[in-house]
């Protein structure tokens, strides 16, 4: 028998290619993006292998610190403390930070286009250093700093470049002139580095002398690090964290927990295009079966056992998955690689020669790759196997107008209706009554039930769309629509492969245009500053630029933001929550909806707005008083509650407000966070020019971006295109699987017909009417799947708005042009798949059709 | 080659609906090449019932696929005769042209498999002209259909039909687009004989009320004895050419050939 499936197996091969095709896909995404992943994982774990010293004194980590409080700093006395332990061998004053930006001669910052950190550290000599200065001198007063060599050779800097270090302390910013050029000695994925003397760097870049932000220990040779550890624990008590080598390097780790998250967003795409593939080897399975079934009834007559004809097609099956797995790993280092040095093009700096092909990457093709095929193939093995002696016997034929069973529908329909009940009850429980949960069960299930309803939907959907196709193309269009109605199992499966991605395609425009169309309607209605101000680069807008923003004329006012974390206590509950921290004119620039009481007053007469959820939480209403410690206070103070926020908000979503006066008077000037967020109105009539004045008075921090509103509309519109189109970049693997899809129905189809097109051909069908038949059929499925997609998509996107509408995304916005685009996408995919088939339709010969077996 | 064969190359194209001259038709290459037809001379009389019959292997099929326009000829050439007399030569013509000739201008019936399993009786009959993009003449259609008796039947699928319906819904398709020729490739070879002479029946009234012209290829002397000439071909040559045959005089000359279907030459010379 195995004899049997093996030659089997390879006389079929053409028919198989792909289903071989689609195991190699996905099987390639899985193993390349876990080549891909721990590669990057590799290179990181490197990097923090050489920058780890034995033992590291850092200032006690704060929880509560929102990215802008002051850099936290540990006093040179500290290491002075340890220098002297006994289990010392060298203790180096370490200083990093990323609270600057580097300026080039263009007056644009020096940064990478993947976004890696800019950090500037203290030049210092160890033993066992991170780089090398590989030309030039170290840095030796404030004018001088050595940049590290990839920076160098991105930015084309050289010993004797000019550059403009931009900092947040008072040194503001100052020049400086390359003086060396420092080579990693691991790969650098992506940082830019800077290194200063450590007197410019504490006084200039700190803006405190006699600090550092860290201190690194070198234990004696015989000394543990554990062991160090706790000398220094013991002498400095409880102020500060002490971690060993191995704590600073999971702490790396967990700093790049993005590279994970890639992983499992990659690995979910990779699941999808496998379940397509799945759809796509199903069907292969059974078309073989199907035209094999005289075949197997003579097995059987001749005395095969059940068991026997059910082994040899999952036999078959287990061989298309070892082959499909094996070039799919192959593939898939090769995409790894494709991975990389696409990632070195866009600034990511990872070396090829560190990917290797690891044993979970190649175990994990293994195993999706024969598991999938083997479960696709189940349910064909078991119809095989059903097959009775008598089939050798009876005229093969074509299958007929095998009718999806009546079970398989009303389980179907049961499944579609109870994934639409828990869609409608997501969209009524909304996101705080656990609507995301069963928007996830409604999304799952509803899709299960319309894959199960595939071939009931095909009946119906088919003959609605290909309705106008008899009046259009006549007879040909009649042909076309009933060959697609006729296996409507095999129909509603190639067409479900398509609906997969084009559900989720759908679906998440319908998110994406939603949430554009509601920020931008609701920065409409609530802002009405005409300019908004951020900073970038882990730097603030300092007072020296907001006094510039503050003098540039055309404006009326200038409103400044600090966000910080509170701990909020009264009523029943306390907890942490942010806060927004403004000037008073915040009121004209931000429209902040209210439930109770009014915004202004917290301005004016000194208390806190709180968000409705948190308020609710506590018990607070509007007149209550509250105990609220900011972080960075010196103790804290009973505020009272002088407005309760709408929670249903995109901007400064589930933050409280408070005026920065009455902030003031509790968090001393020095520990205020940083304004990241400045708004600005400008007089009226003078927006053009206000802009362009705000613009040039902007000029010399680099740092900071002007933006007015259309520009923040244009930004947000952006980032969701951006996001959307890396979630399309990602489906189109699944996509392309379906269309192999389509491309293998039709191609046996054409093989199963061959009689019926001879005979079309003999009675004056044209080669052109032929290919036209075989394509308007393609198309026919291809929109069948386009429009359950589209379905499918639209109830999932218009639940999640509705789930999502309480927390600000109000607006149900349908991209009609993404849904037209799809189902314009999906007749081209008909036309393209429809390709070969309908080459080969075209070009039998016509005696050998009307002569050949059934 | 028998004077019989000689004498219809000379009849005139006005009665006739197709000649072949001098077409062979050679499968394979060199040592092993095949012959199947071999300098075959044939004319095809206009409003008359011919059928072709020989051993198995004689080439008669191949006759009849060349004729049609479905099978290309090695060498030779063959003409069908438009009503007006006008000549058109298929050994010249391009796929296209042969497309369109079958569609156009001439019908088929074959063996088994005539109809398309997703189109209804009507549908099926009416696809000829459905590609070719042209209205069914009703009053035609109407009697053809009334012919072969299937007016109960137009609305069912060919699944629902049985073998003898099947082939009289083929052959009302043949008859629809009034082609000028009609080929039937043993039309009944699949029917039990009482379909069988039904069917023929038929087409035995479409030739002698609608003078319809149809060549038949058949093994079965009692369905050649429904033509106005049989043909007989042995080894790809027309060895004999007999008029107003009965199933006796059939049956006498097919034995005629040898246990391997070649000719017995002696009897061949006495003609």
């Amino acid at each position: 028998m195995l004899k049997a499936s093996r030659r089997n197996f390879f006389a079929h091969k053409g028919r198989l290619a792909l289903s071989l095709i689609a195991v190699v896909l996905s099987v390639a995404f899985v193993t390349g993006t876990l080549m891909f992943t721990s590669t990057i994982t590799k290179t990181f774990d490197r990097l923090f292998a050489t920058t780890a010293s034995d033992v590291a004194v850092t200032p006690k980590t704060d929880k509560d610190a929102l990215p802008g409080s002051p850099e936290q700093t540990v006093p040179a006395a500290v290491l002075d403390a340890v220098k002297t332990l006994p289990g010392v061998q060298a203790a180096y004053g370490d200083i990093s930070t990323e609270r600057l930006a580097v300026v080039g001669a263009d007056n644009k910052a020096i940064s990478n286009a993947t976004g890696g950190p800019t950090i500037a550290s203290n030049w210092y000599v160890t033993p066992h250093p991170a780089v090398n200065l590989t030309s030039g001198q170290p840095p030796a007063g404030a004018g001088d700093v050595v940049v590290d060599a990839d920076t160098a050779a991105k930015k084309h800097l050289a010993i004797g470049s000019r550059l403009r270090i931009v900092t947040d302390t008072q040194a503001g910013s100052f020049p400086v002139t390359v003086s060396g050029i420092a080579t990693f000695r691991t790969t650098n994925p992506g940082a830019s580095l800077f290194f200063f003397d450590t007197e410019t760097a504490q006084t200039k870049l700190l803006g405190k002398p006699g600090v550092f932000t860290g201190v690194n220990l070198d234990a004696k040779p015989g000394t543990a690090d554990d062991t160090l550890k706790g000398e220094v624990a013991a002498k400095l008590g409880a102020g500060y964290d002490v971690k060993t080598r191995a704590q600073q390097e999971a702490d790396g780790r967990n700093s790049v927990g993005f590279i994970g998250f890639m992983k499992y967003v990659m690995l979910g795409f990779a699941g999808i295009s496998l379940l397509v593939g799945a759809f796509l080897i199903i069907n292969t399975f059974q078309m073989l079966v199907a035209q094999r079934t005289r075949e197997l009834g003579l097995l059987r007559a001749l005395g095969a056992s059940r068991g026997q004809i059910n082994r040899s097609v999952r036999f078959e099956a287990l061989l298309l998955g070892v082959i499909g797995a094996t070039l799919g790993i192959a593939s898939g280092a090769g995409l790894a690689y494709g991975l990389i040095a696409l990632m070195n093009n866009v600034g990511l700096n990872l070396d090829t020669s560190d990917m290797e092909i690891t044993v979970p990457a190649v175990g994990a093709g293994y195993a999706v790759g024969v598991l999938v095929t083997l479960l696709a193939a189940w349910i064909p093995a078991r119809r095989a196997g059903r097959i009775t002696p008598m089939a050798a016997l009876r005229d093969a034929g074509t299958p007929g107008d095998r009718r999806a069973s009546r079970i398989r529908n009303l389980i179907g329909l049961l499944v579609l209706a109870g994934g639409a009940a828990a869609l409608v009850g997501g969209a009524a429980a909304g996101a705080n009554g656990g609507g995301a949960a069963l928007l996830g069960l409604g999304v799952l299930i509803s899709l299960v039930g319309a894959i199960l309803l595939g071939p009931l939907l095909a009946g119906v959907v088919i003959r609605v769309l290909g309705a106008w196709l008899p009046a259009v193309f006549g007879s040909i269009g009649t042909m076309a629509q009933r060959n697609a109605l006729r296996n409507p199992r095999r129909t509603g499966a190639t067409a479900a492969a398509l609906m997969i991605g084009l559900s989720l395609v759908s679906g998440m425009a319908v998110v994406g245009s939603s949430l554009v169309t509601s920020a931008t309607s609701e920065m409409d209605k609530t802002v009405g500053a005409d300019y908004i101000l951020t900073a970038n680069g882990g730097l603030e807008i300092t007072q020296e630029a907001l006094a510039k923003a503050r003098a540039t004329p055309g404006l009326e006012h200038v409103t400044e933001n600090r966000f910080l974390n509170a701990t909020v206590s009264g009523g029943t509950g306390d907890g942490k929550m942010a806060f927004s921290a403004s000037s008073p004119t915040m009121v004209q620039d931000f429209n902040v909806r209210t439930t109770a009481g009014s915004l202004n007053d917290v301005f004016t007469k000194g208390g806190i707005a709180l968000p409705e959820a948190e308020a609710k939480s506590r018990h607070m209403v509007v007149g209550s008083v509250a105990t609220v410690d900011f972080h960075g206070g010196t103790k804290p103070v009973q505020l009272p509650v002088l407005a309760i926020l709408r929670d249903d908000t995109v901007f400064n979503h589930g933050d409280g407000y408070v005026s920065l006066d009455t902030l003031g008077k509790t968090v001393p000037a020095d520990r205020l966070p940083a304004v990241d967020l400045v708004f600005a109105k400008a007089d009226k009539g003078q927006q053009d020019q206000a802009y362009q004045a705000l613009k040039s008075s902007m000029e010399p921090f680099p740092q900071i971006t002007v933006k007015s509103q259309t520009d923040y509309k244009k930004l947000i519109h952006d980032q969701v295109s951006s996001v959307l189109n890396m979630v399309y970049g990602l489906l189109g693997l699944a996509i392309v699987v379906a269309i192999l899809g389509v491309v293998n129905t039709l191609a046996l189809s054409v093989v199963e017909r061959t009689r019926e097109i001879g005979l079309t051909r003999a009675i004056g069908m044209s080669r052109r009417k032929t290919r036209r038949m075989i394509r308007l059929e393609s198309v026919v499925i291809a929109l069948f799947g386009a429009t359950l997609g589209v379905g499918l998509g639209l109830a999932w996107g218009v639940t999640a708005q509705k789930v999502l509408s309480g927390v600000g995304i109000s607006t149900l916005a349908i991209p009609v042009g993404t849904i037209v685009a799809v189902f314009v996408g999906a007749a081209v995919v008909g036309l393209l798949a429809a390709l070969m088939p309908a080459f080969r339709a075209s070009r039998m010969n016509v005696l050998r059709a009307i002569a050949a077996d059934g | 080659m028998t004077t019989a064969a000689q004498a219809a190359v000379t009849h005139r194209t006005v009665g006739t609906a197709a000649r072949a001259q001098a077409v062979s038709k050679l499968y394979g290459r060199d040592e092993t090449a095949v012959t199947a037809l071999d300098r075959v001379d044939v004319d095809i009389e206009r409003g008359r019932f011919t059928a072709i019959m020989g051993p198995s292997g004689s080439g008669k099929s191949t006759l009849m696929h060349c004729l049609a326009g479905l099978d290309s000829v090695s060498s030779g050439q063959i003409w069908i005769y438009g009503r007006d007399g006008q000549a058109s030569e298929l050994t010249a013509m391009k796929d296209k042209e042969l497309t369109n000739l079958r569609r156009d201008r001439i019908g088929f019936i074959f063996q088994s498999f005539n109809l398309l399993p997703t189109l209804n009786a009507l549908e099926n009959i009416t696809l000829p002209m459905d590609i070719a993009g042209r209205k069914p003449n009703k009053a035609w259609l109407d009697r053809v259909i009334g012919t072969v008796g299937l007016e109960p039947r137009l609305k069912h699928r060919p699944s629902e039909l049985s073998g003898g319906q099947q082939q009289r819904v083929a052959v009302a398709r043949a008859l629809a687009g009034q082609p000028e020729i009609i080929f039937g490739d043993e039309p009944t070879g699949n029917l039990d004989s009482r379909s069988g002479a039904e069917v023929l029946g038929f087409l035995r009234r479409s030739v002698d009320e609608l003078g319809q012209t149809f060549v038949m290829v058949t093994h079965d002397p009692s369905a050649a004895a429904y033509a106005d000439r049989v043909l007989f071909l042995a080894d790809g040559r027309i060895v004999d050419d007999m008029s107003a045959p009965n199933a006796d005089k059939v049956l006498d000359r097919m034995r005629q050939f040898d246990a391997h279907g070649h000719v017995d030459r002696g009897d061949a010379a006495q003609r």
